[in-house]
């Protein structure tokens, strides 16, 4: 019993006696321990994966079979001699009562007499016991899903598996490969596709994956070869290609991947956060590399082939200037809007192909695709990684969980090690914080707050403002230069004016934002990135507002090309754009590395600002998406400006910048980068160019669209040549009826509004089930610590009454029987409290959280109980006491007295020392039994009173069969206490002859004293 | 390339592609680098000793390196040497498409450093000490350290049993956008 010495808590006592079981298994583990990695339904010894109540159930099945095979094997196997007992004690000897009856197993009965000193041994045993842990390999291979389903099965077993408790080793092995079948038949039974995954899912090593593969598909194939046919054949040569093609693709893409190596380099150096910039500026390039294939394919090429040469005019010529200003030479080319000619082609033989369709249908069509994909992308990045997001889960484990795996740097390890330890300290601080804030100093911060909220929009507005004057002025420069009609290069240089204000605009005025957060003090970080986020958006939107306004209403109206003007307009801001993004990476991170080593140490070297570049990627993806229908190329400008954004970008970070001090939530803010992509920046875009499409006229003189009300009537045309056509009719009704009708789009909108309605109800019930859930896992929590803390009062009021009636009755009372009368009153208190936890944890929880070890080893404790008790009666019915008889039941309450022991007093290690001191060499069943009751007595007892106890249960040794007899006696009176206190006094007394009778309640007691009286009548 | 193609074999390497979360490419790259790590002495041994593996550039600094090479060993010797499978077997789990419930299962048995199954006080105030540095002056004090200690209690200990279960710390780690994206090695 030693070996408790060491077990730290409630907790851990089952865990620890898998522990010796493990031990006990050793030799054979590896057998076993393969069969067990291989089958997690059928794992019989989730011993050590977290769901402690179960583990402490499991053991139940488990025991029998570890310790009959460590009996069977004990003369094979040369270190399971050793162990045996062990085996046996820390368990808890239960199966000892649950073994068959002994005619079966003479073995046994031979092995358990000749083994009288047991105890001894294994408790010494114990002490010399080393510490053995668990081997990692085997620990936590049972998925959670597994383990769930395991636990079910077990519960319903619960009381009636005592009966089944004498399983043996084949028993065990059986199930765990039935459980294994199943798994296989399950597989067996999914498709193709499905096993792969359903596998590769399995948390295993390896090896069992690959075993659990074997068996898979070696039954596969014996189905498969009883039923083959031509079908199943095909099917499954095609699925085989199939898989094989998608292996390839993915192949494919991986090898095409861009900037594969790079990107690896700075998550090593960065960490994730600021990789998802460069994966943004990735994503976005893709994009655009999409749109300009789009449009150089159905919209350049047919204008090239049929006009290889675009119309120049007379004395224009390219200069140079124009790659800055995109005007001049550019401005007749298929670069813009104008370049391109309304006609239908295809005279001389080649085919025919509307240009005007083509224009619209292709920018209508990449639009549409780039919205779905945004869209996707938005929702699929919510769900996963904002919604589940736990705002109330802000603190340390946040951290925890965001240690970057993938950095490699030891520079940068260090730095995020010491980032990560300030943040810690920093969230500690915070919690003692919030509390302390006074009303005054909290308003003086919402004070600032309203402050710079003010500031911040006031100079957005201010901004869009400058730029609209600045735009007007520009119109009538224009004016006059056209009217001059000479293309000097001063002039065009002097069209960069409202770019360059624009971009600069865009490069100072976030900078200034970020200086807010000297002065504003947010309670968390997060607030003020968000903060910063949306000053830079409303800027950014405002003054590209203002412009969309200036294009749409003062230039549509006063250009005669307008389109080609607007798409200048475009060029240049993205051109400019480019040049400030390099600028800023120059200033804002190049002399600020500078001025932070050389200059103002304190400053020290800069951060690269995720949010500050990515809002730059959305600006500039932002004018290349309203550039799509005046400009078609232009997303070749674009491809190439982000690709060298991409290596400038990576070059300033790596010999400029130190990763962001702030680690984390780099997943939601890629989350909201997407969003804001779509909501102001694509929704505006599209709108901007739908606006154009459907109500604004199209230039009479140049472009695709020339002579026509509005772009949209091309479609109008179209349909009505259609009309004509017979073969065509259903698409003039769809034009007719779906599209140009406002009932379609206004069932349409109702009926997305009903459906938004239901699945925002489904949400709230959800969440209204997930709080139910979560309140429910806490009440279980709740109920456990209740029982524990009901069970310890319960312990220290029963030693106070137990003193007190001993004061009382010390002189009067047979002091042993004094002691035995404690662990049976002891024994039904247990009964009691068992039955209050039977009836909670029989519950099958829903919550699949485990049950604790406490409350499992007061089930094994209420179990052995129950069963020594069914055998003590059995025992006490057969009349005439058969003297191999005796073994088994008082084993079984020496079982009984062990696990009450266990349940309640884990962390008291001077209780378990009694047994080891107090070793009597007498004969051996009594004497265990009474060594239990010593050290009930002891855990019971003051120590000084311990010495009080022993002299008696000495002097009952000589009569030892007496003794076992009295055991029954007690069993009897037990179930007589029910009545009433004072009946604790009958039994005490019944080992004198004449104190029979006491009560009607102890007719039981009464008869075995009885019996035994009759049967050792000659001895006294 | 092809070389390390011819030593693996076609169907060994299709095998490996459907137990793992790798493509073709990875599993043949993570060949060549294993193959490397055993180049000089013996090329017979299958399994590489923990030393050796902690030399790769991506395992250096890792703070968890011995734990990770522990939970993937499969090893008799409990020396945290891998074989190949248990080498693509950490690749696999450190992989971006592998699922959730992988990664948060074996986090889990990386941050439980005494490999009982749960996560008490002592693997909380170790997995801390792993991640803030283990040298005297970068530890945090043992006050804020309890008080760490209890705050992730309070956070993840829904069953109130002073310890964090598997089930309590995937339901953690679900919460936690960033821990797919970093939870990720790549050769």
């Amino acid at each position: 019993m030693s070996h408790y010495n060491n077990t730290g808590g409630y907790n851990n006592t089952a865990y620890h006696d898998s522990d010796t079981l493990e031990i006990d298994r050793s030799p054979s583990r590896k057998s076993q321990s393969q069969s067990h990695h291989s089958n997690p339904h059928g794992n019989p010894y989730p011993r050590d994966d977290g769901a402690a109540g179960e583990r402490g159930r499991s053991d139940l099945l488990q025991l029998p079979g570890g310790v009959q095979s460590s009996y069977d094997d004990a003369q094979e196997r040369v270190p399971w001699g050793g162990w045996q007992e062990g085996s046996w004690r820390g368990r808890d000897s239960i199966p000892m009562g649950l073994l068959p009856p002994r005619s079966e197993s003479p073995r046994w009965q031979q092995h358990d007499l000749n083994h009288s000193g047991y105890q001894i041994d294994q408790a010494t045993h114990y002490d010399t016991m080393p510490p053995v842990r668990l081997p990692s390999a085997t620990s936590g291979h049972v998925s959670m899903r597994f383990r769930g389903s395991r636990k079910m099965s077990l519960f319903p077993v619960g009381e009636a598996a005592l009966g089944n408790l004498g399983l043996s080793e084949d028993d065990i092995r059986n199930e765990m490969e039935n459980e294994e079948h199943n798994l296989v038949q399950e597989l067996v039974a999914m498709s193709t596709r499905d096993r792969i995954k359903a596998i590769r899912d399995l948390p295993m090593s390896f090896d069992d994956k690959k075993h659990i593969r074997g068996q898979v598909l070696a039954l596969k194939s014996f189905k498969k070869s009883r039923q083959l046919n031509c079908f199943s054949d095909c099917s499954t040569t095609v699925s085989l290609a199939f898989r094989r093609c998608g292996a390839n693709m993915t192949l494919a893409r991986q090898t095409l991947e861009l900037w594969r190596g790079t990107m690896k380099e700075v998550e090593g150096k960065f960490g994730t956060g600021v990789l998802s910039y460069f994966k943004f500026l990735k994503w976005l390039l893709m994009f655009n590399i999409f749109s300009f294939l789009v449009n150089f394919g159905f919209i350049t090429i047919p204008q090239l082939i049929y006009h290889p040469t675009p119309d120049i005019p007379a004395g224009v010529s390219f200069r140079g200037l124009e790659i800055l200003t995109g005007a001049g030479y550019f401005s007749h080319t298929v670069m813009y809007y104008g370049g391109y000619s309304n006609k239908t082609q295809g005279t001389g033989g080649w085919p025919e192909y509307n240009m005007q369709l083509a224009y619209f249908f292709t920018i209508a069509a990449y639009m549409v695709l780039c919205g779905a994909a945004l869209i996707y992308s938005m929702a699929s990045s919510f769900r996963k990684k904002y919604v589940l997001a736990d705002s109330g889960l802000g603190g340390a484990w946040q951290l925890l969980c965001s240690w970057d795996f993938s950095v490699t740097n030891e520079k940068a390890v260090r730095q995020r090690k010491n980032n990560l330890r300030i943040q810690l300290k920093e969230s500690l601080s915070e919690k003692v914080q919030v509390a302390l804030l006074p009303l005054t100093e909290r308003l003086k911060h919402y004070g600032v707050f309203l402050g710079t909220w003010l500031l911040s929009t006031g100079m957005a507005l201010g901004c869009g403002a400058s730029v609209y004057f600045l735009c007007q002025y520009d119109t009538s420069r224009t004016r006059k230069s056209a009217d001059k009609a000479s293309g000097s290069l001063l002039e065009e240089a002097a069209t960069l004016l409202l770019p360059f204000v624009v971009s600069l605009i865009n490069l100072v005025v976030p900078l200034f934002y970020s200086l807010f957060k000297k002065i504003e003090h947010y309670s968390n970080p997060r607030m003020q990135v968000y903060a910063i986020i949306v000053r830079n958006v409303i800027l950014k939107m405002s003054i590209l507002a203002i412009l969309c306004y200036y294009w749409m209403k003062d230039v549509a109206n006063t250009f005669s090309c307008w389109e080609s003007i607007v798409g200048q307009a475009l060029y240049r801001l993205v051109i400019m754009d480019f040049l400030f993004v390099m600028l800023g990476s120059f200033f804002g991170e190049f002399l600020s590395n500078v001025i932070g080593t050389k200059c103002i140490q304190s400053l020290g070297v800069p951060e690269f600002d995720v949010a500050r570049n990515v809002l730059d990627l959305i600006y500039a993806q932002t004018l290349a998406w309203i550039g799509i229908y005046f400009s078609p190329l232009l997303p070749v400008i674009q491809i190439i400006k982000f690709f060298i954004l991409f290596y400038l970008k990576k070059v300033s970070l790596t010999q400029n910048c130190q990763p962001p001090r702030r680690a984390g939530r780099a997943a939601q803010m890629q989350t909201i980068f997407i969003a804001i992509l779509f909501f102001p920046s694509f929704v505006g875009a599209l709108s901007m160019v739908a606006y154009t499409v459907w109500t604004l006229p199209p230039s009479d003189k140049c472009g695709p669209f020339r002579g026509l009300n509005t772009t949209f009537s091309a479609i109008q045309i179209w349909m009505d040549d259609l009309n004509g056509v017979d073969a065509f009719q259903w698409t003039v009704w769809i034009y007719q009826h779906v599209i140009r009708s406002e009932i379609f789009y206004f069932l349409v909108s109702l009926i997305i509004l009903v459906f938004i309605y239901i699945f925002r109800q489904i949400t709230q019930g959800r969440q209204l089930l997930i709080i139910l859930l979560r309140q429910q896992i806490v009440n279980e929590g709740k109920d456990k610590a209740f029982l524990l803390e009901k069970l310890q009062t319960l312990q220290k009021s029963k030693q106070n009454k137990q003193k007190k009636k001993k004061q009382v009755r010390k002189r009067q009372e047979n002091e042993s029987s004094t002691g035995m009368q404690q662990a049976l009153i002891a024994r039904q208190r247990l009964e009691q409290e068992n039955g209050d936890s039977s009836s909670s944890f029989g519950v099958p929880m829903p919550s699949g959280h485990s049950v604790s070890t406490t409350s499992s080893a007061m089930m094994q404790a209420m179990l052995a109980r129950q069963y020594a008790e069914d055998q003590d009666v059995a025992s006490y019915r057969g009349v005439p006491f058969p003297a191999d008889q005796t073994p088994a039941s008082s084993s079984a309450l020496i079982q009984a007295m062990q696990a009450r022991q266990r349940a309640e007093s884990q962390n008291e290690d001077e209780f378990y020392r009694a047994p080891v001191q107090s070793q009597n060499p007498v004969n051996a069943l009594p004497s265990a039994m009474i060594q239990v009751m010593q050290a009930r007595q002891r855990a019971e007892s003051e120590q000084e009173e311990d010495e009080f106890y022993r002299a008696p249960i000495h002097s009952e040794h000589p009569v030892s069969s007496t003794s076992s007899a009295m055991i029954q006696v007690m069993q009897a009176r037990q179930r007589a206490e029910e009545e009433e206190s004072e009946c604790y006094r009958a039994p005490a007394s019944s080992q004198h002859p004449d104190a029979s009778g006491t009560g009607s309640a102890l007719i039981q007691a009464m008869l075995a004293r009885q019996q035994v009286e009759e049967e050792y009548g000659d001895r006294y | 390339m092809g070389t390390t193609a011819s030593q693996l074999g076609k169907d060994l390497l299709s095998e490996y592609q459907e137990l793992t979360f790798l493509t073709k490419q990875e599993i043949l790259l993570a060949h060549k680098r294993f193959s490397e790590l055993l180049s000089k002495e013996d090329r017979n041994l299958t399994s590489v000793p923990m030393e050796k593996v902690l030399s790769l550039p991506e395992l250096k600094s890792n703070p968890f390196r011995k734990r990770i090479c522990h939970v993937f060993s499969t090893s008799d010797m409990k020396d945290g040497s891998l074989t190949f499978e248990d080498f693509l077997d950490l690749l696999s789990a450190f992989s971006d498409s592998a699922t959730l419930e992988i990664k948060s299962h074996y986090a889990f048995r990386i941050f439980d450093f005494d490999d009982d199954g749960t996560l008490d006080g002592g693997d909380l105030e170790k997995l801390v000490n792993c991640l803030t540095g283990e040298t005297e002056d970068t530890r945090l004090t043992p006050e804020e350290m309890r008080q760490l200690i209890s705050n992730i209690l309070e956070e993840s200990d829904i069953d109130k049993d002073g310890t964090v279960n598997l089930s309590e710390f995937q339901h953690v780690i679900s919460r936690s956008p960033d821990f797919v994206s970093s939870f990720k090695i790549v050769l």
